[in-house]
């Protein structure tokens, strides 16, 4: 048997995983970035998120060949970590207020008031979401991106497409019975 | 996408008013979170940080002098690794004994209780135990003629037995040196 030897092989494989890597991180930073921060809603700890997730695919960049949708396995990793972070951070104040939301949402054309008022409607409906079971919660969530359908997203979960729609149909109607509920209180 | 039409008519199927109206503001509002920039310069910062991770988890290679051309020493180490593991292994085995069996006390079977007395538990005193201490022993009065203690209530006995023991003064030999003072005056009363 013989055995490579090189040190020139072994550093012409490590420039080529490095590229590779710093490929995807170019690639699929920013989807990632927005999947962590959809669910933490604090950008310190969204890249945190991005961060680990690929420290986590530069542990396992021996298999990244054997990887078919580099996205949707991107995502999935990024959406576990985000998961366990928020699991752990439950008892931690929630960051996102309204003057945050204002800071952090496009503003095109909107006066300071209309600013405002769109910040608490988006606010308010945020804490709707946060009060949906966790699978409906998570399936609307991930719903929201445009770049994933309903297989990609049974791929990120780990369910079947029919449980996504299910789940998708039941957090909708919870989501409007919460804002019906809320509005006839007010 | 065609099940991003699917999601929207299961949006439209909700009561088609009011509620879709709803849920429509909700998918905007996630939609404009979801839809949010990257911050500026994440991949720098992200490209940097794994930069700097440490890679220990690297593949060791053979030394040099065990490459190809040094095939017959990459036999010997095989061969002396396997010496030193057999070789252990059969020190451990000479070394270590055998367990011995357990010893085990056969009961002997207990006696069927098909309605017969049993002891109820007392167990039989053997006679080797200390007997009874008296408080009170009764003082020996010593015989004028003989000088021999005697009692006036001891009845003499017809036949002494061949080997009496002497008296000695203790409560443990107060029957015994009754006995005895009736028999060594019995000659005396013939």
């Amino acid at each position: 048997m013989e055995i490579p030897n090189s040190a020139a092989a072994d550093l012409a494989r490590t420039q080529a995983e490095d590229a590779a890597l710093a490929a995807l991180v170019s690639q699929y930073a920013g989807a990632l970035y927005r999947v962590a921060y959809s669910v933490l809603r604090n950008p310190a700890d969204a890249e945190d998120s991005v961060q680990e997730a690929f420290l986590r695919v530069l542990r396992h960049r021996d298999t990244l060949g054997e990887v078919r949708d580099q996205r949707v396995w991107l995502i999935r990793i990024v959406w576990n970590i985000v998961l366990d972070r928020k699991r752990r951070a439950k008892t931690r104040p929630e960051t996102d207020d309204v003057a945050e939301l204002a800071r952090v949402l496009p503003c095109d054309g909107l006066s300071a008031e209309e600013l405002a008022a769109a910040a608490q409607h988006h606010a308010h409906v945020l804490g709707c979401v946060e009060k949906l079971p966790a699978k409906e919660r998570q399936v609307l969530q991930l719903s929201a991106f445009e770049e994933l359908n309903t297989v990609e997203i049974a791929q990120v979960l780990g369910i079947t497409e029919s449980s996504v729609r299910s789940r998708l149909f039941r957090a909708r109607n919870l989501m409007a019975d919460l804002l019906n509920h809320s509005r006839s209180i007010r | 996408m065609n099940s991003r039409s699917q999601d929207a008519n299961l949006l439209n199927s909700k009561s088609g008013t009011g509620s879709a109206i709803v849920a429509g503001s909700v998918e905007a509002s996630l939609r404009l979170i979801a839809r949010l920039p990257a911050p500026e310069g994440l991949e720098d910062r992200v490209i940097g940080g794994l930069r700097t991770v440490p890679r220990t988890a690297r593949i060791l290679h053979w030394p040099a002098a065990l490459g190809p051309t040094g095939s017959w020493m990459r036999g010997a180490a095989a061969a002396a690794i396997v010496f030193v593991v057999a070789g252990g292994g059969w020190g451990v085995y000479t070394r270590v004994q055998t367990s011995q069996p357990s010893r085990v006390i056969v009961m002997p079977p207990r006696a069927g209780a098909g309605g017969g007395f049993s002891s109820a538990g007392a167990m039989r005193t053997p006679q080797t135990l200390n007997g009874p201490v008296v408080a009170n022993p009764v003082a020996a009065e010593p015989d004028k003629k003989t000088g021999n203690a005697q009692s006036a209530q001891v009845k003499p006995l017809k036949k002494a037995p061949a080997q009496i023991a002497p008296v000695t003064s203790g409560p443990m030999h107060v029957a015994r040196g009754r006995n005895a003072s009736s028999q060594t005056t019995t000659p005396a009363a013939k």
